[in-house]
């Protein structure tokens, strides 16, 4: 038998329900484009952290990162081809991380979770050692069930951590929109309000009714706000890239000096930053965008531990990956493949585009030193306010080149389309995940009830609204919440590694599923690129709990025990409903049982 | 009693082996099945100089023996479609008239239809297992008589059956779809055929609805929009209702005790509709996987005591 790839298909159909003609490859790009967000994620944390590896190349992170997250994409394109209607995280590892796998899967998570925790309440040596075993066993157990391992991965990854992203996209919001616009129009109070704790919770709560009305209106409604919000976006970041292209960083001195004068009162801004960020924020600078420095070995491990911060922000091209229709080949395949890479490719050329005209213009030493200079205080690793009380965001600084407020104001509303456009899926994807859960009969029945009238799902809105408030409330009074942003990404990167195991073992553990996909011919590649990017994301989970530079490992007690509390509540969760149901007289594990065909 | 409940599998053989298993594994008193039987589409193994040729899911393979070709029917089989033989001349006849495809789409369907009630009888002949098939919108009619002749099989469409204490209803006729397809009636129709079968069931509350349209706005009925060229709307993220009206204006106004869909097989879920338990298992015949829900009725209060939803 021997097989090749046919350029045309011989297949005949009939007029049935369901066949449809296609689906087109720039939608597939544009929700991609956007989950992948560059202004919202790249422009807020991971382009704004260079500073804290000084050594690192910027360039070459940003394209290392995508091409890790390239693996990523191969790896969940597969999934989405051999599963289509499956639909996600959860369902993947629920069909495929069973027996061994699940089992492994889960004493790895279980153990290694409670040995962190142990060791982070200081329970001493002996008894770490003792509860990881536990954890290892529990874990082995829960993942010895079927559809264990993957609500517990998909429940932290895709409802628990998004009521942390709630807060996160509330901070988003508030320095990207509202502390901006609050400058432009000259109110001291409106930056002082939205600069402090309590703006911050009322930003939060603005995010969470949006977020929840987007979800009400539904997806196709808001796809077309999406849509043009894509395009909106893109013409701000055009005429952003324009602005910067044609100004030199003397002209940006002026403008930022003038600026910063006129809107906040502080003289001579542009230099007083830099100085205040040597003096109180222990920066030293960064490698120039495109420099390998000195020492190529030393510039090169530095740029490796800035991937971990780098994922914060392109990790998410698979965010909306599910395929629906039938009858279909490996073009589809490849059409979610397409979508993703160029989710990833294009906003990684965006991406060093800014980075090269933001040393360009703003002046590399200038604009990692006030980032460096507000972060440390947003953030509460220094106290000491910064040199101007607004964040350095791009656009805003761009918009400066031009003096005249209604352009920069017309900036940062048209820059918030980047905002609008992505906001939403924050609570559509974990209605769909409680959706699955209730479906499952991990949750109650109510979980997946729908309105009457408008079909909006209230009690899953409020599945995720009420522990988002809760944790909204934690970030915007405690900066040392605020400082396990990074595992908001953590756990969502776990639960895409559960993903990619599954991906890697697919086509041997369950060939009946893969053999008779569309990408039956794509074993290596899939299975291939589903290995490489666990090992990746297994290294970055290391980096992330080992490593004191990015603030929520071993060292941060309250990173580690936060954890702890998601993944803990996650088994909690699934343990008691087995208990519940079994009572009830239904057992969960024929969910997933196969029945025999002959 | 236990109801096993699975729709839309399309034609694909192993779901519906499956189907006949699951009651003796799932200790189900009744097997349902709500319709769209039926394949969608039908694979040409043509024959060329010293074997034969086959292009499924965009991938040619060339095969030599015959028990290669037998292994490559089984797997076109298994994911819904029809595997035929031709030469390169049928091949050539068929793109030229497309009646000689609707007339092998038939012999092909039907023969299929034909198959299964054979294998039903077999394998359900003695357990005191019922199995209810009632076609769907995507079924031609001729079928209707193929599991009406069937000994162990009992035909839905149209036909009210007592299950202990409980009287099922069934339709496979949906509201309009964009493909036109053989069984679809206007909302207001089709609300008139609904109130002439529950018109015979001595107790509505009693009543199972298998009615293969999920009810308008349930969450049952979410399919990816589509635009007028039949593309998908937003790369398939943008989720519209398509259920039908009539149907969820029948469950509130007779209030069954539980209400079996399919349809929208994107559309897996079980909701409350007024006092009426409402399931659409969804499906994921290509795959091999047999959606279904497992539907426990508690007889003597006439109501639904448990339900799942599975992946088997």
């Amino acid at each position: 038998m021997a097989s090749e790839t046919s350029a045309a298909p011989s297949l005949f159909l009939r007029n049935a329900t369901g066949l449809v003609k296609g689906w087109s490859g720039f939608d597939a790009f544009g929700y991609s484009f956007m989950s992948v967000n560059l202004v919202t994620l790249g422009m807020f944390y991971s382009l704004a952290v260079f500073a804290y590896v000084p050594t690192a190349s910027p360039v070459l992170s940003i394209v290392l990162a995508a091409i890790a997250v390239t693996f990523l994409a191969i790896a969940y394109s597969g999934l989405i081809a051999a599963m289509p209607r499956a639909g996600g995280d959860y369902i993947w590892q629920s069909r495929v991380l069973d027996g061994i796998p699940g089992i492994l899967t889960g004493a790895v998570v279980g153990g290694v979770a409670s040995f962190l925790v142990a060791n982070a309440v200081g329970t001493g040596e002996p008894l770490n050692y003792a509860l990881g075993v536990v954890g290892i066993v529990v874990g082995g157990l829960i993942g010895r069930l079927n559809g264990g391992i993957g609500f517990i991965l998909a429940a932290t990854g895709w409802w628990f951590i998004l009521a942390m992203w709630a807060p996160i996209y509330g901070a988003i919001l508030k320095l990207e929109f509202f502390q901006p616009i609050a400058a432009l129009l000259k109110s001291p109070d409106g930056v002082s309000f939205f600069g402090s704790d309590n703006g911050t919770l009322v930003v939060s709560i603005i995010t969470i009714a949006l977020t929840s009305l987007l979800v009400a209106l539904g997806m196709a409604g808001y796809a077309r706000i999406q849509r043009w919000c894509l395009w909106a976006g893109l013409i701000g970041f055009a005429i952003m890239v324009v602005l910067m292209a044609i100004s030199s960083q003397a002209d940006f001195k002026v403008a930022f000096d003038r600026a910063s004068e006129n809107l906040f009162g502080v003289a001579g801004a542009y230099d007083k930053t830099i100085a205040d960020a040597a003096a109180n924020d222990a920066f030293t600078g960064s490698l120039d965008p495109l420099a390998m420095g000195d020492d190529l070995g030393a510039t090169v491990s530095a740029t490796l531990a800035m991937i971990p911060f780098m994922l914060f922000w392109i990790l998410y091209p698979n965010w909306g990956s599910t395929l629906y229709g039938e009858v279909r080949g490996s073009g589809d395949f490849r059409k979610v493949l397409r979508g993703m890479l160029g989710g990833i490719w294009v906003t990684a050329v965006l991406a060093i585009v800014f980075v090269l005209l933001a040393a360009n213009t703003f002046g590399w030493l200038f604009f990692n030193a006030t980032n460096v200079n507000f972060i440390n205080w947003f953030y509460g690793y220094t106290t000491t306010d910064p040199t101007v009380p607004v964040w350095s965001y791009p656009p805003l600084l761009a918009s400066y080149l031009v003096d005249n407020s209604i352009f920069q104001i017309g900036m940062i509303v048209l820059f918030g389309a980047w905002f609008l456009g992505w906001s939403g899926t924050l609570f559509l994807s974990s209605t769909r995940m409680i959706f699955a859960a209730a479906f499952d009969r991990i949750l109650p029945e109510h979980a997946a009830q729908v309105s009457e009238r408008r079909a909006v799902p209230i009690m899953a809105l409020l599945y995720i609204m009420i522990p988002a408030i809760v944790v909204s409330v934690l970030y915007s009074y405690s900066a040392d919440f605020r400082a396990l942003t990074l595992d908001a990404t953590l756990v969502i990167a776990v639960t895409f590694l559960g993903s990619s195991v599954a991906a890697t073992i697919l086509p041997w553990y369950k060939p009946q599923i893969f053999d008779n996909s569309p990408v039956a011919h794509l074993k290596l590649v899939i299975s291939g690129s589903g290995l490489i990017i666990s090992v990746i994301l297994a290294w970055v989970i290391y980096l992330w709990l080992s490593d004191p530079l990015y603030g929520i490992g071993v060292g941060n007690t309250n990173s580690i025990i936060f954890l702890g509390v998601v993944y803990g509540a996650a088994a909690v969760v699934y343990v008691a409903a087995r208990l519940i149901r079994r009572s009830q007289g239904i057992d969960l594990d024929a969910i997933h049982a196969e029945i025999p065909a002959e | 009693m236990r109801i096993f409940f699975a729709t839309d599998v399309h034609g694909s053989e192993v779901c519906w082996r499956k189907f006949l298993n699951a009651a003796k594994f799932h200790k189900a008193d009744v097997l349902i099945m709500g319709g769209d039987m039926t394949g969608k589409a039908m694979v040409p193994i043509v024959a060329i100089d010293g074997g034969w040729e086959v292009t499924l899911q965009e991938q040619r393979t060339t095969l030599s023996t015959e028990d290669e070709v037998r292994e490559i029917e089984k797997r076109i089989s298994d994911r819904g479609y029809y595997p035929i033989r031709l030469d390169r001349d049928e091949i050539e006849a068929w793109s030229a008239d497309p009646s000689l495809v609707d007339a092998r789409f038939k012999t092909e369907m039907l023969g299929a239809v034909e198959r299964w009630m054979a294998l039903a009888d077999e394998r359900l002949a003695g357990s005191g297992i019922r199995c209810v098939v009632s076609p769907a919108n995507d079924d031609m009619f001729e079928i209707d008589p193929i599991i009406e002749r069937a000994s162990i099989v009992e035909l839905g469409e149209a036909n009210t059956i007592e299950l202990d204490g409980f009287t099922l209803v069934s339709t496979g006729w949906a509201n309009p779809t964009p493909w036109n397809t053989y069984r679809e009636l206007p909302e207001p129709e089709l609300r008139e055929r609904i109130d002439g079968l529950v018109a015979s069931v001595p107790d509505p509350h009693r009543a199972i609805f298998n009615f293969h349209a999920p009810p308008y706005g349930s969450n049952l009925d979410n399919a990816p929009k589509l635009d007028a060229d039949m593309h998908y709307v937003s790369g398939g993220q943008a989720l519209i209702p398509v259920g039908s009206k009539a149907v969820r204006e029948s469950i509130l106004a007779y209030g069954p005790a539980l209400s079996l869909h399919g349809h929208i097989h994107e559309g897996k879920g079980a909701v409350t509709i007024g006092s009426t338990l409402a399931v659409n298992p969804g499906s994921s015949y290509e795959d091999g996987v047999l959606q279904a829900a497992i539907v426990d009725l508690d007889a003597k209060k006439g109501t639904v005591k448990r339900y799942l939803l599975i992946n088997g």
